[in-house]
């Protein structure tokens, strides 16, 4: 057992320094390729009010307006680092400030800002704006 | 109970990708590794009786020692599935979930938790040599600083398991850990250790004394063959001043005073040797189920003692004695020669006095580790005796072995080791 817990206590160490000179040597990442498209797509549509938005509020089907955009989760959801249902309260709505709180008093990093860009689908319209 | 709720929680999207999968394991790890370092704190409260359940103090620690090691295991897993699931969306993510902002409280939390585990358990696991005993004890308070900072990254995130259960679930958990530290720090000094002074330190040998203790409130109430924890309280002692220690009791509940034999083993159990009558000591227990409770022997039985696990036989025979019992029983007692078998004379009298009672001895000096021969030779009739073996490890695995073979069955095989780890 001694011999079992020292190797986990190695190998944990070793998988720390390795992750950790990774990043120290790797390039400054850019945001994944498809968040330009995302933006681009975002930009072209003539946006979504929140009622729209409401009626994507499922894990299967997933919308949030964040910040005055319309986002679409739902290929993102299996892949946020939480179980689904913390992301499922979300789904459907105005969610700036899970994104902003995380439910507990702490932003997304700035990395996590930078990929939602790939999955914008459009801005948040004002209710009595025209179709 | 928390891993039930957790796989409550769980859905389809939490199996559809390696970075989901991997996510979903180091969440479990987490949860899983937290419920282990919860029981093992509610373990340690050591409140006596609880360890019956568990077949007494010793194999109770046992299973605190595994359930600690798999704590941790399962805790250096949790970060590093975390990170090897963020990777997925790019290496910085890895890092980012490993080291994000301080302000990141939940987190760090979690990593402090982490660090101070790995410190408190370093010594209990021989990371960098074996400990004394008093470091160990001292590094291994750590312990509840640990669980707390765990308890607080779980907390801070909430999100284990759906809903409200999360908050009830590691409530109750954390109750139990908290409940077992409590009666450590509080109850048990005030309720669960007995005063008691010394009127008698007789050296048996080198190296080995018995100390006779008076009861100065209510005196414990024990079996034949019970430890307890020993507190001295005399500045003058070389070590050991304040400290608790486990020995086994070498009288017969029958006799008016506790008696405790003591081997100079450590720093602790060597000052004590010397301490003066009329010290004033604690006795917390008792603990240990070694005997089945009555202490009569009604079926036969084979006693295999090795050095000073002697003590437990020792205060069974002086408690069959004193009730004048008598008992088809057979004890061989191993020591590494002649010099060395502390209790040699009193043994010989009380084998002579109790009806029914034979007494062989060992000494490993002239004829080496003991063979299945030498014990079939000295006790024909093995394979129909109930077995209690109490001497090192090592001797308990070869009576172990030896007797198994002879046709005794694993759970008429009963044994004791001084190690506690």
């Amino acid at each position: 057992m001694k011999k079992v817990v020292f190797a986990a206590f190695v190998g944990f160490w070793s998988s720390i320094a390795t992750i950790a000179t990774l990043h120290a040597m790797g390039p400054a990442e850019a945001p994944p390729a498809t968040a330009r498209d995302g933006v681009s797509n975002a930009t072209e549509t003539t946006g979504y009010t929140l009622e729209q938005v409401a009626e994507h509020g499922t894990l299967d089907d997933c919308w949030m307006a964040i910040d005055g955009v319309v986002y679409d989760f739902t290929t993102y959801v299996p892949n946020h680092p939480t179980p689904a249902f913390v992301l499922e309260q979300w789904c459907g709505k105005e969610a700036t400030e899970g994104m902003r709180t995380k439910g507990y008093g702490r932003d997304h990093s700035p990395t996590a800002w930078g990929m939602l860009e790939g999955y914008g689908v459009g801005p948040v319209r004002d209710q009595n704006e025209g179709d | 109970m928390p891993i039930g709720f957790f796989a409550v929680g769980l859905g389809a999207s939490d199996f559809s990708s390696a970075s989901a999968i991997l996510s979903m394991l180091g969440r479990l790890a987490g949860v899983a590794g937290l419920a282990l370092l919860l029981l093992a704190a509610a373990l340690s409260a050591r409140v006596p009786g609880v360890d019956l359940p568990f077949g007494g103090l010793t194999k109770l620690w046992r299973t605190h020692h595994l359930l600690g090691a798999g704590s941790l295991l399962l805790l250096l897993v949790h970060p590093l599935l975390l990170a090897f699931a963020a990777s997925a969306w790019g290496q910085g993510l890895a890092f980012e979930t490993l080291f994000p902002p301080l302000s990141d409280r939940a987190t760090w939390a979690g990593w402090l938790a982490l660090l101070l585990m790995m410190t408190f358990l370093a010594p209990s696991f021989a990371f960098f040599g074996a400990p004394n005993y008093e470091r160990w004890k001292r590094v291994h308070a750590l312990a509840g600083p640990a669980v707390i900072f765990a308890l607080l990254h779980t907390f801070l995130f909430s999100r284990t398991m759906l809903g409200p259960t999360d908050t009830i679930i590691w409530s109750l958990f954390a109750l139990l850990g908290v409940g077992a530290v409590g009666w450590r720090l509080v109850f048990s000094r005030r309720i669960g250790r007995l005063p008691y002074t010394v009127t008698r330190v007789d050296l048996v040998a080198d190296g080995v004394a018995e100390l006779s203790l008076r009861a100065d409130e209510t005196p414990l109430t024990y079996s034949a063959g019970n430890f307890v924890y020993l507190t001295p309280f005399d500045p003058g002692l070389a070590a050991g001043h304040r400290e608790e220690h486990p020995y086994t009791l070498s009288s017969s509940p029958l006799e008016p005073e506790l008696r405790i034999a003591i081997k100079a083993l450590g720093d602790a159990s060597r000052a004590i040797q010397t301490i003066p009558v009329g010290t004033s000591v604690t006795v917390e227990g008792p603990y240990g189920c070694f005997f089945p409770p009555d202490s009569k022997a009604k079926t036969p039985e084979l006693w295999v003692a090795g050095g000073v696990g002697i003590t437990p036989f020792l205060a069974r025979m002086r408690h069959l004695q004193a009730l004048g019992e008598r008992g088809d029983i057979h004890l061989i007692y191993a020591v590494q020669d002649e010099g060395r078998a502390v209790y040699a004379e009193e043994l010989r009298q009380l084998a002579a006095e109790i009806p029914g009672f034979a007494l062989t001895f060992h000494y490993f000096f002239q004829e080496g580790p003991m063979t299945a021969t030498f014990l079939g030779t000295a006790c024909l009739d093995i394979a129909r005796r109930e077995v209690y073996i109490c001497g090192p490890l090592a001797l308990n695995q070869l009576i172990r072995d030896h007797v198994y073979r002879a046709g005794v069955s694993a759970e008429r095989i009963h044994s004791e080791e001084f190690e506690l780890l």
